[in-house]
């Protein structure tokens, strides 16, 4: 995850208690999608950016992920989501999302 | 209007390990803020020789030695196969190694800033010399070099940025002012190697398309660096810096950005400055990009590959004007991300793919390849982002699916079919669509495809400037213009066509039928409906609601004639009979000779790119082809065609008028039309025109409205093939064509020999005295070619210089008979007086 973003998530998680924050990812693969959740729950595995060593253990979904797709209007997700749902490895996305939460997360 | 063309491309790399190392972002970052780390020590040993970038298989695809066909048939990853027999050169470009590069970065220096070591210049500099494209003008900018004493003090005290060498300082780069960071040796490094390898691909295009770098008028640079001062940061200009070195002498040309979308927009440009005409040579250039050298170095150390970013990568594409061969720029199918597209990926795709297909009819079927960006996936998936060419190709086929386009099951085969592999090196714009353009030019000349998209994206907000995401993309498609005569071109919007058939004698429902048969032909036709219709037809023109109308009659201004086409009976072959109806000129001999030059356009713009010109055997034949020649002697291409008779000739006999033994016929006003009337008519007994298209359109010099002509006995097959005709001529582009034709043909000489023709004929009218003859002699030499009107003019002009002459009727037109011995005076005698050539 890239710098800005992980300053971005740490500071609203100050903002407004990390009980408050959901974390909803966009990431086209699995690995990326569980790299991105390992950020902001265990922490930075790369040791670069601000979450370097900072276990927010925020609650974090894929956007492609059954609960998520729920809580959408079928239509907006239809128009937004639906194409890429079709691209993407969503059994692996999900795989990769239960184990990050499984471990790390403080939240769900 | 004419599409612009591709006419061929240069794709180059250079391998910079000395540049990974000291001038990579990921590099030079991790050395500032964490300068002991561990992949700065591993880094050196994951570095490739020349030898193994070389024969790396997606390098040499990209310099267009391995195919993408047999680069997709090895199996992944590629990093640790090799080509067999890989070279430095390809078809497309080469891969040049660093010290040739560096030795270009200081003859691409025009400031004094780039500065190496004589000893290195010394080792190198044969090497350089030995490049089959470096010019003695680039040859001549190599300069000596310095002592290392001077290299040691500029980078250790003038914060002159290094140049490295299989680790060794060999030159440095100045700063080009004490305190603006603009020009700090480090932004001075970045542009030059920027500007040197945009040169060395300009050099590639020039020897691949052939053109002589004074016929470039224009160069678009779309790299992504910016070049200027504290007070114009991105002043520029790339294009004109580039095309400096690279010899275009006649060019000048300005920068676009885009970041990675910026060459699809340059092509769009181009494609854009070559189709209104404003340039007909433009050439889009972009060189390479040191930041981004190593950029995935780390995850590369991590999982112990070698350093797959070690290559600077340049491309330059020439877009000229259309040439009947190349393939064309469709501009009307045109994708752009627009502000209010949105940047879900599904708004995206639909923006730039399938919204701009299908405003023109078309589904993501009908293109053969797609080209977005073509990232090596074996650069970017062991960095996490996946294979990024097949990625779009998944979205692509999935919003076809959505769209209804394809079955999800065929998901997986369209990828493979509409798809390529990856090979460019992830230098940004580099990757980005413009890869394929040279092996979609061959692919599409060959026959194998029949076009290509090419889609160009952006991430604007690196810029910081705004959050929004960036697309443009076009088709190439196969030329139009080398189709046959009767094909009609596709442009996306289509031409309309309107009938005004006033006092038809033959009822709507022949008008009815002639409307479905040219909606056979593609061609789409209206009836112009009312009472008045030619006064409709008339403000449906100038609204542009119809391109062209056919109509029953016109009244065209002097100067204006018609070029009929017809179907002839013997072989069954097309030829343009010009003229038909109306007068080019009220001299008979000077209309033949206007009619002659509307003829040509006519056929060229049907797609006879060099048609042959016959004069038919009517009175004025001979003193009309004198004038053609006279006009071809000036520098206007006339293809005379010779008569099948076995006299042959460019005067075409009844036989070559049945045969069309040329393809353009010249005649009279009277004749052409009594010949218009036959030839339409002849198998129907005159009341019912069933052949032919008709008696075609107006043409004359700054004539620009398009009306043909039928007559009021034009059955519907002529109707509906005068529609044909007519979307011929507007999708040809006629208008330029015949300006192109009336210019050159005026250049040659045509105004003067018009007038010429009139002067003459008003002598001749004048009465003539009465002149002796001489005493007789026999006669039995033939002088042949005189015009029958000017016979006895002729003989008098002998009998005056004391010849002794009889005029008479040879098998092939008149004759003016002499004695032998005089046949080199006479002869002579009636070519000064222009009776004969």
């Amino acid at each position: 995850m890239d710098l800005e973003n992980q300053k971005r998530v740490k500071e609203f998680s100050e903002q407004y208690g990390p009980e408050n924050i959901v974390v909803l990812l966009g990431a086209s693969e699995g690995e990326a999608s569980g790299l991105a959740a390992e950020t902001v729950t265990a922490g930075d595995p790369t040791f670069a950016g601000p979450l370097a060593g900072v276990s927010l253990g925020l609650a974090v979904y894929h956007v492609c992920e059954p609960v998520v797709k729920e809580e959408f209007d079928p239509a907006v997700y239809d128009e937004q989501v639906s194409m890429m749902e079709m691209v993407l490895d969503v059994d692996d996305i999900c795989k990769e999302m239960n184990s990050i939460r499984e471990q790390y997360c403080k939240y769900c | 209007m004419n599409n612009s063309v591709i006419k061929g491309a240069g794709y180059v790399l250079v391998h910079v390990p000395g540049m990974v190392m000291y001038h990579g972002a990921t590099q030079t970052t991790e050395r500032v803020v964490n300068p002991d780390s561990e992949y700065l020590k591993e880094l050196p040993k994951h570095m490739r020789s020349y030898e193994q970038c070389v024969a790396y298989p997606p390098n040499q695809t990209y310099i267009g030695n391995l195919p993408i066909e047999e680069l997709a048939a090895l199996p992944e990853p590629w990093v640790d196969k090799t080509v067999e027999g890989a070279a430095r050169y390809g078809k497309f470009g080469e891969i040049m190694p660093e010290a040739e590069f560096i030795i270009l970065l200081q003859v691409c220096d025009a400031f004094d800033l780039v500065h190496l070591d004589k000893d290195f210049v010394k080792a190198h500099r044969a090497d350089f010399e030995a490049h089959p494209l470096m010019t003695d003008a680039i040859k001549a900018l190599v300069k000596e070099g310095v002592d290392a004493a001077d290299v040691l003090h500029f980078t250790k005290e003038e914060a002159a940025e290094e140049i490295v060498y299989e680790d060794k300082v060999v030159g440095y780069v100045k700063r080009a002012h004490d305190v603006d960071v603009n020009l700090s040796a480090h932004v001075m490094f970045e542009n030059i190697v920027a500007k040197a390898s945009g040169v060395l691909s300009i050099l590639h295009m020039l020897k691949n398309t052939g053109i002589s770098p004074a016929d470039v008028e224009y160069v678009i640079d779309c790299c992504e660096e910016a070049c200027g001062d504290m007070n114009q940061r991105g002043g520029g200009n790339f294009a004109k810096a580039e095309a400096e070195i690279a010899g275009l002498i006649n060019a000048t040309g300005s920068d676009a950005r885009g970041f990675c979308a910026g060459p699809a927009h340059a092509m769009v440009e181009a494609a854009s400055l070559v189709k209104a005409g404003t340039y007909k040579n433009v050439v889009v250039v972009g060189g390479g990009c040191t930041a981004k050298l190593g950029m995935n170095g780390k995850d590369h150390v991590k999982k112990d590959l070698p350093i797959l970013e070690d290559c600077l990568g340049g491309f330059a594409i020439l877009v000229s004007e259309n040439d009947g061969k190349s393939p064309e720029i469709n501009l009307e199918v045109l994708g752009r991300h627009t502000v209010g597209t949105g940047s879900a990926p599904q708004n995206v795709i639909q923006a730039l793919v399938t919204d701009p297909l299908a405003a023109n009819g078309m589904t993501i079927l009908d293109v053969d390849k797609f080209s977005p960006e073509m990232q090596n996936p074996d650069i970017t998936k062991p960095a996490g982002a996946g294979d990024v060419p097949e990625a779009n190709y998944k979205m692509i086929a999935a919003l076809g699916v959505k769209l209804g386009q394809l079955e999800k099951t065929q998901l997986a085969s369209f990828v493979k079919e509409h798809g390529l592999k990856g090979y460019a090196p992830t230098q940004g714009h580099i990757p980005s669509g413009v890869p394929y353009i040279g092996y979609a030019r061959e692919s599409i000349m060959a026959g194998k495809t029949k076009n290509a998209m090419i889609i160009g994206k952006g991430s604007l907000f690196l810029g910081r400037m705004t959050n929004l995401f960036d697309g443009v993309s076009f088709l190439i498609q196969a030329n139009t213009k080398t189709n046959a005569p009767a094909a009609v071109v596709s442009t996306g919007k289509q031409t309309v066509i309107g009938i005004a058939a006033e006092g038809t004698e033959l009822g709507r429902e022949n008008l009815e039928t002639a409307v479905a048969l040219a909606a056979k032909k593609g061609v789409k036709a209206v009836i112009v409906e009312g009472e008045n219709c030619h006064a409709k037809m008339e403000e449906m023109l100038a609204s542009g609601e119809i391109d062209a109308a056919v109509a029953s009659h016109y009244p065209f201004p002097i100067g204006v004639s018609t070029v009929g086409r017809l179907v002839t009976p013997a072989l069954g072959k097309e030829m343009f009979l010009a003229n038909t109806t109306g007068t080019s000129h009220t001299d008979r001999v000077a209309c033949m000779v206007l009619n002659t030059v509307a003829g040509i356009i006519a056929a060229k713009a049907c797609g006879i790119e060099n048609p042959t010109v016959g004069i038919a055997n009517v009175e004025g034949a001979r003193q009309a082809e004198k004038a053609l020649n006279e006009l071809k002697a000036g520098g206007y291409a006339i293809n005379f065609a010779e008569s099948s008779r076995a006299d042959g000739g460019a005067v075409m006999r009844g036989n070559d008028l049945l045969k069309a033994t040329s393809d353009v016929m010249v005649m009279d006003p009277l004749t052409g039309n009594l010949m218009m009337k036959l030839f339409s008519a002849f198998t129907t007994g005159g009341s019912f025109e069933s052949t032919g298209y008709g008696y075609g359109p107006g043409i004359g010099a700054g004539y620009n409205k398009l009306i043909l002509i039928i007559s009021r006995a034009s059955g519907a097959p002529v109707i509906a093939n005068a529609c044909e005709y007519a979307a011929q001529l507007v999708n040809a582009g006629w208008v330029k064509i015949a300006k192109e034709e009336y210019a050159k043909a005026k250049r040659a000489g045509l105004d003067r020999i018009i007038d010429d023709i009139k002067a003459s004929h008003q002598t001749a009218a004048a009465p003539a005295k009465k002149i002796e003859a001489p005493a007789k002699e026999t006669c039995t030499y033939d002088i042949h070619g005189i015009e029958v009107t000017d016979i006895e003019d002729a003989v008098a002009s002998l009998w005056e210089a004391g010849i002794y002459a009889e005029s008479g009727m040879g098998c092939t037109g008149p004759v003016v008979m002499i004695n032998d011995a005089k046949k080199e005076a006479a002869e002579k005698i009636l070519r000064e007086k222009k009776y004969i050539m």
